[in-house]
């Protein structure tokens, strides 16, 4: 069991140690952690608005525990999501995986080790929504010290299953997986699988969305509890455990959720011991192409640099699996998620929206579709993993005569490449569904081009400031850096200093006039930004390594 | 022709390496030894451009690598230790893309790469991505990108590392044909061996400093003439 808890300890050390960040990278997430105050004030103000309207709704009839089962439902559902991401990625695709094979470990040792870093991962989402939410429910119901020492066992239990049972199905799944003739191919499967999950739970949502609720549920129905979570024994022994506290049947769901939890454990163990091996080994090796005389012809061919730059950046994105899914995919996430909800809207406001706003205020459309472009093209993934992508195989650009500011571009033209596709696909649906007039979409199209040009740079500018290059797997690269908030943080103070500006300015009316003075300080912040962006290439670009 | 004046990287206050001074002349195989941490790969790394020197000037052809990058880039080939080149390209890409860095013509691009990989055993994995290579055949196809461009001077950290016999010879036979029409070859290695077979001149450096540089010739005379070159090298890089 020593061994068990070295080897966990060891891997938690290595992933989520800070002795090797650099002091900017502190200092980083130091500002960001004041910067993030506001918005945890914010979401700790609306659960606690949220328990406390349940709460009196629920509480004349007894069934205030329902509360209590949703939240459980909801964190399991959470814990199942972001399992199966971190788990097959630690257990699977990580490429330390191998060295530690050969060493005298039993594969439940490595298994758990593998696991310490994706199951503590857990408890940050826990420590936002749950602790928070379990301690205003004791407020609210007025609960005693048995209640929040309950509370506070169910708040560390209640993860152990969901993860221990979804690791215990990757590992089944991963048994049967030929996994190294398909681990690329897997990988981008387990990511779109993500991306199908995001898109059917919103349509899921629509189609059901209004037609019931809670409240009208509870009429008529007994066991309202046991309805809520029917499918989650877990969160039905938890809420019953701090329902009543005091009570002897408090009691002894509290010790059966804690023998629950044990039993998860050993079995992730057991069953590790028996699975986890099989599904690693042979996990490196790849496919192997024929190559022939015609092949060469096909490929000797003399481009310009920038273009070779460009297509070498846009074909790791497409090849990594990892990065195909973190931007590719959801670079495209927010636009298709509009497009659905304005497909299943089409019977609804937004469908006739188009010619309404021909006849809006000019001035409050444009900038209002401005806000719009903002946040969708704010935090582009392509951007703030532009340097960090290369990891280990950075130093190659800096002894070829390439020059930096041609590297630096190429990654540029790529993330704006990602947003273009974005814009397009936006802008068939505005123009083909919602048939938003033509003038309103040129103007919007023209000053989003120049809002995706800003939005890009200032990612690249945050990631070649302080990117992370010395990852051992590619999620490495996107996993607790928090680095998309710092430039969509920056863009929404500029940008909304300027709209409220242009807004307050009385004689700037009418769409045109607006656009034409958007657009010049839109094409000054572009001018900024690519000084900017000079400067920090002549300064970081040498200093990486 | 390499030249290496008073040279210094320090990282965190202490000095990897400290008032190098080093001639690499033309038309000669150069090796360049040390123990691990000497300085050999911080040396090597602020040649190529990948470190900034601190102080002192490093120049290839006459051209200084960090007043003019891009003119010094093209002076060499340089192949690293690590085998962490843009692996999500094929190897035809990679060669491709080496090709268009270096403004290689497309007619030569294609003779060349065909010579080349075909001579290393790797033209029929061209077509696929680097990281199914093993570490050897990731050593080839840089090894081949170097050559395809063809510079003057050749940089060379470990390239024997991992390579096949025969991969192993053949390149040191193009060692010996580049330095033979005065070009020059600049090569760090730990395999002594390869030093005493290989080498025209040598140097030997141990923390941050150079402990010896001439011929093999002068190095055994300094020295006791009966000493092989793996007692030479233990007796001057011991540490005091």
């Amino acid at each position: 069991m020593s061994n068990t808890w070295k080897l966990m300890k060891l891997m938690v050390k290595m992933q989520l140690s800070f002795a090797h960040r650099s002091t900017a990278e502190k200092t980083g997430y130091l500002i960001l952690a004041v910067i993030m105050i506001p918005f945890g004030l914010l979401i700790l103000t609306l659960l606690n608005e949220l328990i406390a309207a349940m709460y009196a709704a629920f509480s004349p009839t007894g069934d205030e525990a329902v509360i209590l089962g949703v939240l459980f439902v909801l964190m399991t559902v959470f814990y199942c999501f972001i399992s199966i991401g971190t788990v097959l990625s630690s257990f699977y695709f990580a490429e330390d995986v191998e060295s530690f094979v050969p060493l005298p470990f039993h594969p439940y040792q490595i298994a758990a080790g593998k696991a310490a870093v994706p199951f503590l991962s857990l408890y940050g989402v826990n420590a936002v929504i749950l602790l928070p939410g379990l301690a205003f429910y004791g407020l609210h119901s007025g609960a005693g010290l048995l209640y929040y020492s309950s509370a506070l066992l169910v708040w560390l239990l209640l993860p152990v299953l969901p993860f221990v049972l979804t690791a215990i199905a990757i590992m089944f799944m991963m048994r049967f997986v030929n996994i190294s003739k398909n681990k690329d191919r897997s990988k981008v499967i387990a990511g779109l699988l993500g991306f199908g999950f995001v898109i059917g739970i919103n349509v899921v949502i629509r189609l059901e969305g209004g037609s019931q609720n809670m409240y009208q549920l509870a009429a008529g129905q007994g066991d309202l509890l046991g309805l809520v979570t029917k499918f989650f024994p877990t969160a039905y022994i938890s809420s019953s455990a701090l329902a009543a506290p005091a009570s002897i049947q408090g009691i002894l769901f509290l010790v059966l959720m804690t023998a629950l939890s044990a039993g998860g454990i050993a079995l992730f163990f057991t069953i590790g011991q028996k699975l986890y091996f099989k599904g690693v080994l042979g996990l490196s090796g790849g496919k192997r192409n024929t190559f022939t005389e015609d092949t060469v012809e096909v490929y000797v061919k003399k481009k310009p640099l920038i273009y070779s730059l460009f297509r070498k950046e846009v074909l790791l994105i497409l090849r990594t699996p990892t990065f195909f899914t973190q931007v590719f995919v959801q670079s495209l996430i927010l636009p298709v998620l509009a497009i659905v909800l304005i497909i299943m809207e089409m019977d609804g406001p937004l469908g006739g929206a188009g010619p309404q706003l021909a006849e809006m205020n000019g001035k409050f459309v444009i900038l209002a579709s401005v806000g719009l472009s903002v946040v969708v093209f704010g935090s582009n993934p392509a951007s703030i993993s532009s340097i960090s992508r290369d990891g280990k195989s950075w130093f190659n650009h800096l002894y070829l005569p390439i020059p930096p500011s041609k590297v630096i571009m190429s990654k540029m033209l790529t993330a704006y490449l990602l947003n273009a596709i974005s814009l397009v696909i936006l802008s068939a649906a505005a123009l083909w569904v919602i048939k938003i007039p033509l003038s309103i979409w040129t103007a919007w199209f023209i000053l989003s081009l120049l809002i995706s040009w800003i939005a890009s740079a200032a990612g690249v500018m945050v990631d070649l400031y302080s990117p992370k290059l010395d990852w051992t797997d590619e999620r490495e690269v996107f996993k607790g850096r928090f680095i998309g908030i710092v430039p969509l943080a920056i863009e929404a103070l500029v940008f909304g200093v300027i709209l409220v500006i242009v807004w307050n300015i009385n004689s700037l009316q009418g769409l045109w006039p607006v656009t034409g003075a958007l657009l010049i300080i839109f094409l000054l912040l572009v001018f900024l930004m690519q000084t900017a962006m000079r400067k920090l290439t002549e300064r970081r670009y040498h200093n990486l390594l | 022709m390499i030249e290496i004046k008073q040279a210094t990287k320090n990282f965190a206050g202490k000095a990897a390496v400290k008032d190098l001074n080093l001639t690499v002349p033309d038309g000669k195989i150069f090796g360049f030894l040390g123990p691990n941490g000497a300085g050999k790969s911080t040396t090597i790394k602020m040649m190529t451009g990948i470190l900034p020197l601190d102080a002192g000037s490093i120049s290839m052809n006459g051209v200084d690598i960090s007043t003019d990058p891009m003119k010094a880039k093209h002076q060499f080939g340089y192949v690293p230790d690590r085998s962490d080149i843009f692996l999500r390209l094929k190897g035809m890409e990679y060669l491709n893309f080496i090709g268009d860095v270096f403004d290689v013509p497309p007619n030569v691009r294609k003779e060349k790469i065909e010579y080349l990989t075909k001579s290393f055993d790797i033209y029929e994995a061209l077509n696929d991505q680097i990281h199914t290579y093993s570490h050897g055949m990731r050593q080839k196809i840089v090894v081949s990108g170097v050559l395809l461009h063809d510079p003057d001077v050749w940089i060379l950290d470990e390239p024997l590392t991992g390579l096949d016999p025969k991969s192993s010879y053949t390149l040191k036979e193009m060692m010996r044909e580049h330095a033979a029409k005065g070009k020059t070859v600049f090569f760090s290695t730990h395999v002594l061996e390869v030093v005493e077979q290989l080498c025209d001149e040598v140097a030997i450096i141990n923390k941050g400093h150079v402990q010896f540089r001439g011929s093999m010739k002068e190095m055994k005379q300094q020295f006791q003439e009966d000493n092989n070159l793996e007692k030479l090298f233990l007796e001057l890089t011991q540490n005091e």
